[in-house]
């Protein structure tokens, strides 16, 4: 975990975890699969993700999902579960850990904050808590995970320099608002 | 002629500032704004009009201001600040703008003498010849005299955006628009609401209209009222903030002072522009009172009515103890009320309504304080030396002068419409109020209050219950007590009669823009009497005044020339801004770092450290090439780069190249048709350069595929091609091939790649990789291998872009710098140098590659490339096939893939340059000079020791041997040169299979 910046009700640190992107159909053979070499249940609902303490699920889209573990692991390990996954004709999964950035950003002011970077509504109605979307943030595509208590935010690695550039910034010149 | 104060503002500190305008020191309270202090210091002339340099005071006290526009020096020089909206502070310093040498002695005031031949259409009449004249005299003559205040320089705003989602957005905090807030006070509806000033309240604070509400003073109801939102968890107040923009669909831009009455600091942001969606829009933003044309409307002292009251009321300065008032309309009575009240006394009354038009209580109080009164009377007119001294009433066919310095006008009220119509609102006109108002909305828009069209304070509460009924609000109820008639009435007077014919006495119809009324007869005179086309004709209600004070008399003077209803006539569209904004809150914090985003690779400080200079491509930060010392060019390093590699071996960071896995049951057939290539009997572990084409045959992108199995491939793009190559494959798996099962993961980002290349990169590879066997038969050219690397996979591919023994190693980001280290660790003893991408570019043409986007433009096929080996001839399908059979694409002199090389070797052959026949061009091109084709790459190989092109030329293929001309940049000489086989270097492959 790195510190990255606060301010006035909001605090951004940088995490690294691993992640897997998983492509697939979605039905029940594909989700027994999932859960059999994860040991975690995929969510179903479009946009919806699951977490605990030591994972993030979300599905992106009506086939794709993104695995993000967030207890430290050595690489091998999840090379070998993307392996696993990959031994199914019609499953892909691609590990994503060292290619993506993580963010998050916890505090009662996180909101107003985002939303001097992204124009994403981040009203609990329109974006409840455990579901995920991808958006821009900073002007680069990221996804957002809501954790209720925090945002997560992932984006490509090849942004992170930037975007922390912008987080910083962002942080720096919220005077009073 | 002096200023007072009213003591009894409680708006204004009593704390004094300085401040300096046009170099002389000033005083001003605190709260005041520019406007409010030059009033309080008996200055009158502020600026010089736009185009007649006439003088000109404050006329307004508000946004609507087409006058008082200043430079604030002390605020890195920003140009034409409306004085009447921006807040002063102690140090403030402004100067006045469009004037030379002084405000006072104008040297451009010339143009008010030459005005006859300014009339309108000026610009279109004079500047028609002679031919030549426009680009070398009359556009930089204009473009130097345009504009008003300068442009800032030497600023980097720190200005920021931020965005809202809301359900409800009021805009405008005034009586209407605190009312309709209350009714949200704690309910479900997150509500944000905007006002311009830095109070809340409005007419409540700019007025003594309002005596009561709810048997509370108006001053205890606002206090109650604000205490009452800041609690509200559900609603939030942005103050100093402007809504410039009302876009579809209910999307707002708003523009917030963030250093309001303050001097700015240069290390937080002095603006922010606030984007605003929204599910509701309540627009209370009142009205704006207009004025009358008579001569010499323009003079410094004429100003609008109810903004003398807003200085007496909101700023505590009377601008003048004696003015003389001039109405249409009932509205003056709260003024009279005012001006009374403080014991000042209007020299005289002047009201165009007959006397049993207006209102006894008006009436009676001109009576009980023995003011002069001219009933059914007018303002004939103004004259003095840049202020008023002498005000001529016509009372019937008499003439009365009288003496001030101040004429207050009222012309009545117009609803402020511009961001209803905006939002593409319709509009209606309103006899009673002699003025358009809005009609039916085109978004999810309410309008309260006067800006409907409602001046009745009375009907108020009923018309905000009636109108938020469908929100499911608490009904309120609030009894409004008056100081002044309910009563609005008004009798239309648009422009009074000159008794003086002169060409110097003007009466203004467009302050802004200094249009009059004589511009607009002019105008219909000559046809022009659509009100659109005499808009632009005239540039009235142009600019970014976009004519809030003036466009409904335009629109009523010109429907009495045309003898039209105003209704038939229409109004023009009010344009977004409503007022104007700095580009820099429009930028935000898209300037200088962070212009555009940037996307670096794993590898990007040891690029820096090593004095690498970068180019982009796309976002990338991709090394250009890499300086051994300061003083060496682009030219000198690139050419010892390609040198190097060619003798020794070099390296390249080639991460950024795309990368696309593809897996799936169909990922064959899929890969058969995405390509032209053919995969079928591709073996397992092995790759293979491939072309990707449009449905129109030409070529779309290019890359190696690797085969990892028949539902497992790994496809690398173009760097720059990699997002658009993604989607057009997800494209035709979901719209075109959904039987397929095949699934795609961009994994660009997943891997830094190197791509090492040169004789002697074997030994650097077997150092590296010690327990690897890198000989050719063990690793054959276009094969591949995985391998374990500390806790991770590694894949490492034979191929090469420069035509040289090479190798593209694929490794996690996480190990990307170490191993790129280590490579050079190993390498230090075989020279290997980093080179970048221009060195690159150098080889790869040497050896007769293409690079897309260079040798193709999106009008080139595999067939004109030669690469008709890359066409998979027996393939049933694939996209692009049936159109590289057309006609067009198989003609034989389309242009096709050639090298060139100079006759004598010391000529350059430059990239870009055309192909032609003739060795010299005439110095004067009469007819049109036959064009072979263009040379699409141009280097010069310092391998060769001459210069080296690549082209495209009609028939090429057939052209082999034959000598033409490419053109020189800047000359008329051509050089003569030889079609070539396009590969320079090594054709045989020897040293790419060594």
């Amino acid at each position: 975990m790195t510190e990255i910046t606060s301010t006035s009700g909001v605090n951004i640190t940088q995490k690294y975890y691993h992640q897997i992107i998983i492509r697939g159909n979605g039905l029940e053979k594909f989700n027994n699969i999932i859960e059999e070499k994860t040991s975690i249940k995929p969510p179903l609902k479009n946009l919806e993700i699951k977490y605990d303490s030591n994972y993030l699920f979300g599905k992106n889209s009506f086939d794709q999902w993104s695995l993000i573990l967030i207890t430290k692991k050595d690489h091998q390990q999840i090379l070998n579960l993307v392996s696993s996954i990959n031994t199914n004709e019609n499953m892909l999964a691609s590990d994503y850990s060292h290619g993506q950035a993580y963010f998050e950003i916890e505090g009662e002011n996180k909101e107003i904050f985002l939303n001097k970077l992204t124009h994403f509504d981040l009203r609990e109605e329109k974006f409840p808590k455990s579901t995920m979307a991808q958006t821009t943030i900073a002007r680069i595509e990221c996804s957002i995970y809501n954790l209720g208590n925090k945002f997560v935010i992932t984006c490509n690695k090849s942004y992170e320099d930037y975007f922390q550039k912008r987080l910083k910034d962002t942080a720096l010149l919220s005077n009073a608002s | 002629m002096t200023a007072l104060r009213n003591h009894n503002c409680n708006y204004i500190s009593n704390v004094k500032i300085n401040f300096k305008f046009d170099g002389k020191s000033y005083f001003a309270y605190e709260g005041d704004t520019i406007a409010s202090a030059l009033l309080r210091n008996n200055i009158r002339l502020v600026g010089r009009s736009f185009k007649y340099h006439r003088p000109r005071g404050i006329y307004t006290c508000g946004i609507e201001e087409p006058n008082a526009l200043v430079q604030i020096i002390s605020e890195h020089n920003e140009p034409n600040t409306r004085a009447t909206i921006k807040r002063v502070y102690d140090g403030m310093v402004i100067t006045s703008q469009n004037r030379w040498p002084s405000l006072s002695y104008d040297f451009g005031a010339i143009n008010n003498i030459l005005s006859p031949i300014f009339s309108a259409g000026f610009y279109y009449k004079t500047f028609m010849g002679p031919k030549g004249f426009w680009k070398n005299i009359y556009e930089p003559l204009i473009r130097r005299s345009a504009g008003l205040g300068k442009p800032p320089k030497n600023f980097r705003s720190k200005s920021i955006h931020q965005n809202h989602n809301t359900d409800i957005l009021i805009i405008g905090a005034g009586l209407s628009g605190l009312i309709a807030a209350r009714k949200f006070v704690n309910t479900k509806y997150k509500v944000l609401m905007i006002e311009q000033d830095s109070f809340l309240g409005g007419i409540l604070k700019n007025s003594n209209k309002v005596d009561t509400i709810n048997g509370l003073n108006s001053s205890e109801w606002l206090e109650e009222t604000e205490k009452l939102l800041s609690k509200a968890q559900n609603i939030k107040i942005l103050r100093n903030t402007l809504v410039t923009t009302y876009n579809f669909t209910n999307h707002f831009v708003a523009l917030e002072d963030k250093f309001a009455g303050k001097k700015i600091d240069l290390n937080k942001s002095e603006l922010t522009l606030h984007k605003i969606r929204t599910s509701n829009t309540i627009l209370c933003n009142g009205h704006i009172e207009r004025f009358i044309s008579f001569r010499n409307n323009d003079l410094p002292g004429v100003m609008l009515a109810s903004s003398f009251e807003k200085y007496i009321h909101r700023y505590g300065v009377v601008p003048e103890e004696r003015p003389v008032i001039f109405t249409n309309n009932s509205s003056s009575m709260s003024l009279l009320n005012s001006m009374l009240s403080l014991g000042c006394k209007p020299e005289a009354y002047v009201d165009s309504r007959k006397n049993e038009e207006i209102e006894t209580d008006i009436k009676k109080i001109l009576k009980e304080n023995n003011i002069p009164s001219y009933f059914e009377a007018e303002i004939e007119g103004c004259d003095g030396n840049k202020k008023i001294e002498k005000i001529t009433i016509r009372k019937g066919k008499i003439f009365i002068k009288i003496k001030s310095s101040m004429l207050c006008v009222s012309g009545g009220y117009n609803p402020d419409i511009h961001l209803f119509t905006q939002s593409k609102g319709l509009l209606k006109w309103d006899k009673n109020i002699a003025s358009f108002k809005p009609d039916t909305p085109f978004q999810k828009t309410l309008t309260l209050g006067s800006v409907s069209g409602n001046y009745n304070f009375n009907k108020l509460c009923d018309e905000i219950n009636e109108k938020l009924s469908f929100l499911n609000t608490a009904k309120l109820d609030f009894e409004i007590k008056l100081n002044v008639s309910n009563k609005y009435s008004i009798k239309e007077l648009w422009e009074t009669k000159s008794k003086i014919n002169s060409n110097w006495s003007k009466s203004f119809i467009d302050l802004h823009n200094d249009v009059t009324i004589k511009d607009l007869k002019q105008a219909i005179s000559e046809g022009f009497d659509r009100i659109e086309h005499l808009k632009r004709y005239t540039t009235n209600s142009m600019g970014t005044d976009q004519g809030k004070i003036s466009s409904i008399n335009s629109l009523a003077v010109v429907s009495k020339l045309l003898k039209k209803e105003i209704s038939e006539v229409g109004t023009t569209t009010y344009r977004p801004p409503y007022a104007p904004l700095s580009f820099a809150a429009i930028a935000g914090r898209s300037t200088y770092e962070f212009y555009d985003p940037q996307r670096k690779t794993s590898i990007h400080s040891w690029h820096l450290k090593n004095n690498a200079v970068f180019e982009d491509v796309g976002q990338w930060k991709r090394p250009w090439y890499f300086k051994t010392h300061d003083k060496e060019t682009m030219h000198q390093a690139v050419q010892r780069e390609s040198k190097m590699l060619r003798e020794n071996s070099g390296i390249l960071d080639g991460s950024t190249l795309g990368k696309i896995e593809i897996k799936g049951r169909d990922a064959l057939e899929f890969m058969n048709l995405m390509y032209t290539n053919a995969f079928t009997k591709m073996k397992p572990m092995t790759s293979r350069y491939a072309m990707m084409l449009g449905e129109d045959g030409m070529i779309k992108d290019d890359g190696i595929i690797c085969k990892l199995s028949d539902q497992h491939f790994i496809a690398t793009t173009t760097s720059s091609g990699a997002p658009k190559v993604l989607a057009h494959m997800e494209e035709y798996l979901q719209t075109e091939w959904p039987h397929l099962q095949v699934y795609l993961n961009s994994i660009t980002e997943q891997f830094s790649t190197f791509n090492i290349s040169g004789p002697k990169t074997r030994e650097i590879m077997r150092k590296v990789f010690p327990n690897i066997d890198f000989s050719n038969e063990a690793f054959p050219f276009m094969s591949f291998k995985n391998f374990d690397y500390k806790d991770t996979k590694i894949r490492i591919m034979r191929a090469s872009f420069t035509g040289e023994l090479g190798y593209e190693i694929y490794i996690s980001p996480k190990y990307g710098l170490e191993l790129w280290e280590e490579m050079f660790s190993c390498g230090r003893e075989f020279n290997l140098i980093p080179y970048g991408t221009e060195t690159m570019h150098l080889l790869r043409a040497e050896k007769g590659y293409i690079v897309i986007g260079q040798e193709t433009d999106g009008t080139v096929t595999p067939i004109d490339l030669n690469y008709n080996w890359m066409i998979g001839k027996n393939k049933k399908d694939f996209i692009g096939k049936r159109s590289l059979s057309r006609p067009d694409t198989s003609r034989e002199d389309r242009k096709q893939l050639v090298g060139l090389s100079p006759i004598n070797k010391t000529d350059t052959i430059e990239e870009g340059q055309h192909i032609v026949e003739l060795n010299e061009l005439p110095k004067k091109i009469k007819n049109p000079i036959k064009y072979l084709g263009h040379v699409s790459s141009g280097y010069y190989s310092p391998n060769l020791n001459h210069s080296i092109g690549l082209a495209m030329i009609r028939g090429g293929k057939n052209l082999l041997g034959k000598k033409f001309f490419v053109t020189v940049s800047g000359k008329t000489k051509n050089i003569p040169v030889e079609v070539v086989n396009p590969v320079f270097v090594d054709p045989e492959n020897k040293r790419l299979i060594s």
